[in-house]
């Protein structure tokens, strides 16, 4: 029943969102929603100063106030593995020793209320001595700058880690040998660099500065946590239950089986929720107390506890004189912050996506993530892609102006084909990303304007996604024939529920009412990797698939049984199968009469890992293909964007309504980065940890002209042809801005976001935008 | 960011209110800023007054040759206001982009004023209004013009024990006046109102949000202003939004936008 055609009302139809209307309607229950009986509320007490040595904590006038239970500092936590970190175990729960960043938790406050863990928060003396402190990348780097660790950590002995990062070629991935701010390094390097620079015609070099971010979510960090002798059971906003599930198992020697991780829906993730934040707190929490603990961030906390990663990016180009790629060489440097988190994967990706989706027959590119006395940085939506393309797609806009050809002619000419292989070794292009790109330059040129202050750019982008290829799915047929889907990947917004609803509805002929879907609770959907890298619909799919295949083969064996005919006469049909003598006999039919009682139930497992169709890395590639128009005001410097053309290069659009909301949204926040938002440094602390003065993008930022297209190839792995959205289109935007702005200013940005003030600087003032 | 426990009295007339206010005592009204102010922990009054239900605060009426607009009246209220909308377009049109929604149908006039707020494009209009305040406390009544009220950041010339009760602007037939406001985050980088008479040709203008206070000019005619004179008369606060440079420089360039907008206004 894999034949798409056979049910096209349902797939590849736009339905309406499953969780649509409870959300609007304030119904839908988020982790804060969530209480348990007896419940204590915790507030941090956090550090005031970017690096010190703790020498005292005095909790004893804290502990007098009415409704305190308990002040836990890291002395607490004696029995317990005080730290997490699924690459590097670096993080820990409540500092020990001394902290590193400026808002890193010191003290847990256990109260009856929020309001007495509040005020007993405040109470709670804290006495440092104060350390020199490194606050960005080039402090870290400075000869004889002071270590934020003074020590290694164990490093995950994950393979798949290893695997999620570059090419066949060359590939370097460590920590550094020698003990310095250098959290992680990678090379990724094939042929002779620098005598292919030798050899080129012309050499472009460009440096670019990608800004500090944060991952705005409307919902802020949260979690409610109970520790009992029978396990620990953790509700939380978290898109990868299961991975914070393994830190936890670790934290408190527990067997997996007794650790329990539920998400419910998430208020917005863009991997800001990846992996494990504040979990261990809350667990830690009920572990002393031996009640429940909820803890709730506000928006600050919730920039003190992941940010992205800025990167300074460094890239020389060489090329023939008419205009092919010869050699790329790019040198990125990322500020990862106080712990490493996700930042090595973000800093393996960001160089497998730096050098673009083109033919670059010599590469070295060369990474260093750094630790610094900041808040620690994370996954952000496209997960270093974005950092990437704005060095290497502006590189190639500037070359193309020094080889007197366009910038269309030069993506033309560099491009690759489809099933070529842009990292040796790995998947070749599962997209026609020339055909994509004609797509956008059709759009732009439609409604190009020439009028001063105008201008038009375009970028294009592929990012290794999918991330690792493991995922489990199940259904269970009802003997009403409906069915109850399973599976633990995270509905965060994206729409998965629906697309998941949908490929079940198709896959066993019953209509979509007749599906639930239940995701994301490690006691009982199976497992699922993560929720990122655009994977759901593609491995979800996929698993989910097989997932069906194998609930209709037990109907079928089920039917052979007890109508006593042979296996192969039993056929299937929609919400069925169809046997010799009987020609149609539905789900339930077979169940009950196979239990011998109106009871009972099938359960198909569907599996993905790395074989077959998913043997090959990446799962997919994941296309961004972007072109805007801008509007710049000299007077001011304002950025108007007046158009937005994108392609989702998605195989198969199964929920083509989603598929173009995904982009719009990863777009708009694409002109986030691309126009506003900067978190800034002043000092130790962050001078806009707030979403005042952190500028978002907001409704009326979305362009007037709108062009959301979808290119349906079917040329993806996942089911019906289907690959990923979600990231792609935010990836590029970034660099399509930069090149707009500098068609219609004339000169070229190296930063972003491009503020009215450094794009009035760079319109008003002799050479680039730097400050 | 909980919001400290506070007594909430809620007094029906002028008199009752004004017997409450005190140093720990204040007066309450949309919120906007003080809740703000005592969750982040800068002020924590014992008591909420809450003036909402005090008659002499409500409502918009037309009073020898003035417009009195009572202080508890919202930006929204005003923004619709019949008689605002008539009299006195551009402060309606004003009140109706003042901060963003919730704002808008929460905050009051007088909390504006009170709060002196350096970014207000309300205390920038009035003054360019040339409205005064009425202020009241247990011992008595005094006026003074907006412009005298508002001292400095955050500061206003008011007792704890006085009350905004309105607000007076001089009804002017034929005045007309322009705001034009640069504004990128939740609040203008500068807002730059013009008024001018036109019977006389005299005009004010006043630059607010870029400095601490408003910065204003009168001159006798739009010829005689001089644009470079007042954007290098401004002081402005260096922040994220922009430099001293940048904001001198968008000083002018909206000083020159309103007097555009006023030639097209009739």
């Amino acid at each position: 029943m894999s034949d798409p055609s056979a049910r096209e009302d349902v797939i590849g139809q736009s339905v309406i969102r499953r969780d649509l209307l409870e959300k609007v309607t304030g119904a839908a229950e988020y982790t804060v929603d969530i209480t348990m009986p007896g419940a204590l509320h915790a507030k941090i007490v956090r550090s005031d100063r970017a690096h010190a040595r703790i020498l005292d904590i005095d909790a004893r006038e804290a502990l007098t106030l009415p409704g305190v239970v308990s002040v836990i500092t890291s002395d607490d936590l004696r029995g317990l593995y005080p730290r997490f970190g699924h690459i590097i175990a670096d993080h820990c729960i409540l500092a020990i020793d001394k902290v590193r960043y400026y808002g890193e938790p010191v003290a847990l406050v256990l109260a009856e209320t929020v309001h007495e863990a509040a005020d007993a928060a405040e109470l709670v003396r804290v006495t440092y001595e104060d350390l020199a402190a490194v606050l960005d990348a080039d402090q870290a780097l400075a000869p004889g700058a002071p270590l934020v660790h003074e020590q290694r950590y164990a490093s995950s002995d994950d393979d798949s880690f290893r695997l999620l990062t570059g090419g066949k070629g060359k590939v370097a991935t460590e920590a550094a040998a020698e003990l310095s701010n250098v959290a992680h390094q990678v090379t990724l390097e094939w042929g002779d660099a620098d005598a292919a620079l030798r050899e080129a015609d012309i050499v472009v070099e460009s440096e670019v500065h990608f800004p500090m971010l944060y991952a705005y979510a409307m919902e802020p960090y949260n979690a409610v946590a109970s520790y009992s002798a029978d396990g620990l059971t953790v509700i939380s906003t978290a898109q990868h239950p299961y991975m914070v599930r393994d830190d936890l198992a670790r934290i408190f020697d527990l067997p997996l089986s007794r650790v329990r991780v539920r998400a419910p829906y998430l208020g917005g993730g863009y991997g800001s929720k990846s992996y494990t934040k504040v979990e261990p707190l809350a667990a830690v929490g009920s572990w002393v107390a031996r009640r429940p603990v909820k803890l709730v961030l506000d928006v600050e906390e919730s920039i003190y506890t992941t940010r992205a990663d800025p990167a300074d990016v460094k890239i020389t180009s060489g090329f023939t004189k008419d205009g092919r790629i010869l050699v790329r060489v790019i040198d990125m440097v990322m500020d990862s912050g106080a712990y490493a988190d996700n930042s090595p994967l973000v800093l393996a990706k960001a160089l497998n996506r730096s050098f673009g989706p083109y033919r670059v027959p010599t590469l070295r590119a060369t990474g260093r993530s750094l630790y610094t006395n900041t808040a620690p940085a994370s996954s952000y939506r496209g997960f270093g892609a974005p950092q990437g393309a704005l060095a290497g797609e502006t590189n190639l806009d500037q070359a193309a102006d020094r080889l007197g050809i366009t910038s269309a002619d030069i993506r033309r000419l560099n491009l690759v084909d489809r099933d070529e292989e842009i990292l040796p070794g790995k998947r070749g292009l599962d997209a026609d990303i020339k055909a994509d790109l004609e797509m956008v330059l059709a759009s732009l040129n439609r409604d190009a304007k020439d009028v001063a202050g105008y201008g038009v750019g375009f970028a294009c982008t592929a990012s290794d996604a999918g991330a690792y290829p493991v995922s489990t799915a199940q259904v269970r047929v009802q003997t009403d024939g409906s069915v109850t889907v399973l599976s633990g990947s995270t509905e965060m917004g994206q729409g998965s529920r629906s697309a998941l609803a949908q490929i079940a509805s198709h896959e066993l002929g019953i209509d979509m009412s007749r599906v639930q879907v239940v995701q994301s609770d490690t006691a009982i959907t199976p497992y699922e990797r993560t929720t990122g890298a655009s994977r759901t619909t593609t491995l979800v799919g996929l698993a989910l698939q097989r997932a069906c295949e194998d609930a209709r083969k037990r109907v079928r064996e089920m039917a052979a049984e007890i109508m006593a005919c042979d296996g192969d006469e039993v056929t299937d049909v929609p919400g069925g199968v169809s046997t010799p003598g009987q020609a149609f006999l539905s789900y339930g039919d077979v169940i009950k009469a196979w239990f011998g009682a109106a009871a009972g139930e099938v359960t198909g497992v569907g599996l993905v890992r790395r074989e077959g169709v998913t043997e090959k890395m990446p799962p997919f590639w994941e296309i961004g293909m972007v072109g805007v128009a801008v509007q710049v005001d000299s007077d001011t410097g304002v950025v108007t964007v007046d158009q937005l053309v994108t392609v989702a290069d998605v195989g198969f659009a199964i929920n083509p309504q989603a598929v173009e909301a995904q982009d719009l949204g990863a777009a708009t926040q694409g002109l986030g980065m691309a126009l506003y938002e900067e978190l800034v440094y002043d000092g130790a602390q962050l001078a806009n940890a707030n979403v005042v003065d952190y500028r978002v993008p907001r409704a009326t930022d979305v362009p007037a002209k709108l062009d959301l297209m979808i290119a349906q190839r079917r040329d993806g792995v996942g089911p019906y042809g289907a690959k990923g959205a979600g990231e792609g289109t935010l990836n590029p935007v970034g660099a399509a801005v930069a090149a707009a702005v500098a068609r219609a200013t004339g000169k070229w940005p190296d930063r972003l976001p491009l503020t009215p003030e450094r794009v009035w600087t760079l319109i008003s003032d002799s050479g680039s935008a730097k400050e | 960011m909980t919001l400290p426990d506070f007594a909430l009295a809620r007094p029906d007339t002028l008199e009752e209110a004004l017997a409450l206010l005190g140093d720990d005592q204040v007066p309450y009204c949309g919120g906007t800023e003080l809740l703000l102010a005592m969750k982040v922990g800068l002020q924590r009054p014992e008591t909420l007054v809450d003036v909402k239900r005090v008659p002499e605060l409500r409502g918009v009426r037309s009073s020898h040759g003035e417009l009195v607009i009572g202080g508890a009246s919202t930006h929204d209220d005003l923004s619709r206001d019949a008689l605002v909308r008539e009299v006195l377009p551009l402060l309606a049109e004003v009140e109706a982009h003042v901060g963003n929604a919730r704002v808008r149908v929460q905050g009051s006039i007088g909390g504006n004023l009170c709060f002196a707020e350096p970014k207000s494009d309300v205390a920038t209009t009035l003054i360019a209004l040339d409205a005064s305040v009425t202020l009241q406390s247990s011992s008595g009544r005094r006026t003074l013009l907006v412009r005298d009220f508002i001292v400095g950041p955050y500061y206003a010339d008011k007792e704890p024990g006085e009350l905004l009760i309105d607000v007076r602007i001089p009804l002017v037939a034929t005045r007309r006046g322009a705001y034009v406001k640069f504004q990128v985050t939740e609040r203008p980088t500068v807002g730059v109102a013009v008024v001018q008479d036109t019977e006389t040709g005299a005009c004010r203008v006043v630059v607010g949000a870029v400095g601490e206070i408003p910065v204003w000019r009168d001159w006798a005619s739009v010829a005689d202003i001089d644009v470079e004179e007042l954007s290098s008369a401004v002081d402005p606060v260096e922040d994220l939004t922009g430099s001293e440079r940048y904001k001198r420089h968008l000083t002018a360039v909206f000083v020159r936008r309103a007097l555009r907008d006023l030639e097209r206004s009739s």
